[in-house]
C-alpha cells in the first residue's frame, strides 16, 4: 500500500470522553504533528499546541512533535486522543522569574530596608566583610543563572503546566528570604574559623561556579541552535567538563558544591538546608538523567555515576 | 487532624480481599497482597495494636470509676499510650517496604501528626496534662483505632463483619471533629507555657546563625488544620459513600 500518493485524513478525540472534536481532511502524509497540532488550533483556540497532549491510545504516551503522521501505525484515518495538558507557561519566562526573585529578594535584606530588622538598622550595613562578601557570590549565583536562561541554555520543552511557577517560586524566593534575613541580621555571628574558613568557601565557590558555567556551555554545544537532538555528554579541552569522565549531570555537582561553599562561608544553618534540600531534588533529576542516557544509548560510560562520583 | 488523617490516609496496614481502605472501591480483579509470612506478621501486628488500644480504653473507663471524676485521666494511660502510639511509626515502615499498599507519605504525615502530639506538645508541656482537651483527643483516638485495627486484622483474614466496616466508616464523623478538638484545644493550652519556658527555640545570636520560634511554630500548625482538616473529612465521606453502598454487591463475593 502506497500512501504517498494519497491525502490522509485525522480524527481527534478526547481522550477522556471519546468525543469527536474534530476531523481533518486533505492532512499531508507527511505531515508532522506539530502541523497537526496548529490545523487542531483553528478549530479549538482555546487549546494553543503547547497545551496539546496527541496520542495513538487515550491512555498511552503522547506523540512527540517531530512524529511524522506517515510513519505512524495507522489506518487511512488517523485516530488521535486529546489530552488538555491545562495552561502551559513557557521554561524562560518560569526561569528568568524564578531566579528574578531571589537576587532581589536578597539585596532587601542586604541593604536591610525598614520593617524586616529593628527601626533602628533601617539601611545599615553589616561591619563583617563576610557578609558583602556573600551578598557578591549569592548576587552572581542568580545573575550568572539569568544571562545563561537567556543565552546558554536550550530547552528541549518549550512550556511547562503553568502550576509550576507557583510551586518553583515558593521554593526559591522563601528560601532566598530565609537564608538572607540571618546572614544580613545585626545579630549574625561570622565563621568560627575567621578568614581560613571564608577563603577557603570562596575558592570552592568560584570553582564550583566556573565548573557549572563550563558544563552548560558543553551542554549546549552538544545541541544544535533549534534541534532536539540528543548525545552522550563528553569531557572537553576545558579540565572543569571532564568531571564527565566519573558523573552524567556534573552541572548539579557542581551546583552542590557551590552551595555548600556558600553555607561554609557563611556558616549559617539554613543555608546548609537549602544546600540539603536542592541536593535531595538535583539527585532524584540525575538519577532520572542517568537511567535515560543508559536507555538510549547502549554504549554509555559503565564508570559514570550520576551525580557523585563513585557513590551515588 | 491527626484523628482524621488516621481514617482517611491508610488504605491498608494488610488486607488482601474485602480491602475497602481509602481507595479501591469495586475491585473484581485482586490485587496481589502480601505474601504469608507478611500476612501472618501483620496480623499479628493489628492484633497487637488493637489490644494495646483496647486496654487504653479499659484503663480510662477504670480510672474513672476509681476517681468518680473525668478530669486528669491522662496520668492513668500515659504510658500505654505513649508506647501504642509511638509503635505506630512501624506503620511507616510497612508502607516504605511494601507490604501495605498506602503511600508512605500520608502515613508518615498521619504518624507523624500523632507523635507529635503526644511527645512534642503533651509530655512536653506538663502543664497540659491535666486539661480536659487531653481527654477529648485522647477517647476519639483510642475508639478510632480500635475499630481501625480490627479492621485491618479481618480484613487481612479475609472475614470483615460488616459492623466493623460500618463502624469505621461511619464513627468518624463524630470522632474526626471530636479529636481535631481535643487536638487544637490542647495545643493552644501549651502555648503560654511555651512561650513562658522559651521550650525548644533558639535565638540569635549563635554559631549557625539560625533562629527557631517554637511558639510561632504551634501557631502555624494549628492554622495548618484550616486547610487539612476539611480536605481529609470530606475524603472520608466521599469513601464511605463509595464503600458502603457497594456493600451490597461485596456481599456476593463475600
Amino acid at each position: 500500500l502506497h500512501f504517498k500518493e494519497l491525502l490522509g485524513k485525522v480524527e481527534i478525540l478526547d481522550a477522556k470522553t471519546r468525543e469527536k472534536l474534530c476531523f481533518l481532511d486533505k492532512v499531508e502524509p507527511q505531515a508532522t504533528i506539530a502541523e497537526i497540532k496548529n490545523l487542531f488550533t483553528k478549530t479549538h483556540p482555546q487549546w494553543y499546541p503547547a497545551r496539546q497532549s496527541l496520542r495513538l491510545d487515550p491512555k498511552g504516551k503522547s506523540l512527540k512533535d517531530e512524529d511524522v503522521l506517515q510513519k505512524l501505525p495507522v489506518g487511512t484515518t488517523a485516530t488521535l486522543y486529546f489530552r488538555d495538558l491545562g495552561a502551559q507557561i513557557s521554561w524562560v519566562t518560569v526561569f528568568l522569574t524564578e531566579y528574578a526573585g531571589p537576587l532581589f529578594i536578597y539585596l532587601l535584606f542586604y541593604f536591610r530596608v525598614p520593617f524586616i530588622y529593628g527601626h533602628k538598622y533601617d539601611f545599615t550595613s553589616s561591619r563583617h566583610t563576610v557578609v558583602h562578601l556573600a551578598c557578591i557570590c549569592h548576587s552572581f549565583h542568580y545573575i550568572k543563572r539569568l544571562l545563561e536562561t537567556l543565552f546558554v541554555h536550550r530547552f528541549s520543552h518549550g512550556t511547562m503546566p503553568l502550576r509550576n511557577i507557583f510551586k518553583n517560586c515558593t521554593y526559591y524566593w522563601g528560601f532566598a528570604a530565609w537564608m538572607a534575613y540571618y546572614i544580613n541580621h545585626p545579630l549574625y555571628t561570622p565563621p568560627t574559623y575567621g578568614a581560613q574558613q571564608v577563603k577557603l568557601a570562596l575558592a570552592i565557590f568560584v570553582i564550583c561556579q566556573l565548573g557549572n558555567f563550563s558544563i552548560h556551555m558543553a551542554l549546549r554545544d552538544l545541541r544544535p541552535a533549534g534541534s532536539k537532538t540528543r548525545k552522550i555528554p563528553y569531557p572537553t579541552k576545558n579540565p572543569f567538563t571532564w568531571l564527565f569522565l566519573l558523573v552524567s549531570c556534573p552541572n548539579y555537582t557542581y551546583e552542590v558544591g557551590s552551595w555548600i561553599g556558600f553555607a561554609i562561608m557563611t556558616q549559617c544553618l539554613p543555608v546548609a538546608l537549602f544546600s540539603l534540600v536542592g541536593f535531595t531534588q538535583m539527585t532524584i533529576w540525575a538519577k532520572g538523567k542517568h537511567r535515560s542516557y543508559l536507555k538510549e544509548f547502549r554504549d554509555y560510560p559503565p564508570l559514570r555515576m550520576p551525580i557523585i562520583p563513585f557513590l551515588l | 487532624m491527626a484523628a482524621a488523617a488516621a481514617t482517611a490516609a491508610s488504605k491498608g496496614n494488610g488486607g488482601g480481599g474485602g480491602r475497602a481502605g481509602a481507595g479501591e472501591a469495586s475491585s473484581s480483579r485482586k490485587k496481589k497482597g502480601p505474601g504469608p509470612l507478611a500476612t501472618a506478621y501483620l496480623v499479628i501486628y493489628n492484633v497487637v495494636m488493637t489490644a494495646g488500644w483496647l486496654v487504653i480504653a479499659v484503663g480510662l473507663v477504670r480510672a474513672y470509676l476509681a476517681k468518680g471524676s473525668y478530669h486528669s485521666l491522662y496520668y492513668s494511660i500515659e504510658k500505654p499510650l505513649k508506647f501504642f502510639q509511638t509503635g505506630a511509626l512501624l506503620e511507616i515502615l510497612h508502607c516504605a517496604i511494601g507490604i501495605v499498599p498506602s503511600s508512605v507519605v500520608l502515613t508518615s504525615f498521619q504518624v507523624m501528626s500523632r507523635v507529635f502530639l503526644i511527645w512534642a506538645v503533651t509530655h512536653s508541656v506538663k502543664e497540659v496534662q491535666s486539661e480536659d482537651s487531653v481527654l477529648l483527643f485522647v477517647i476519639a483516638w483510642t475508639i478510632t483505632e480500635i475499630i481501625r485495627y480490627s479492621f485491618y486484622t479481618f480484613s487481612l483474614l479475609n472475614h470483615l463483619p460488616y459492623l466493623i466496616k460500618w463502624a469505621r466508616y461511619t464513627l468518624f464523623i463524630v470522632l474526626y471533629p471530636m479529636g481535631v478538638s481535643g487536638e487544637l484545644l490542647t495545643i493552644y493550652a501549651a502555648l503560654p507555657f511555651v512561650r513562658q519556658a522559651g521550650l525548644y527555640s533558639i535565638s540569635l545570636p549563635n554559631k549557625y546563625n539560625f533562629s527557631f520560634d517554637y511558639y510561632a511554630f504551634l501557631i502555624l500548625i494549628m492554622i495548618s488544620y484550616i486547610p487539612i482538616f476539611p480536605q481529609l473529612y470530606f475524603h472520608m465521606i466521599h469513601q464511605r459513600r463509595k464503600i458502603l453502598s457497594h456493600t451490597e454487591e461485596h456481599k456476593k463475593f463475600e
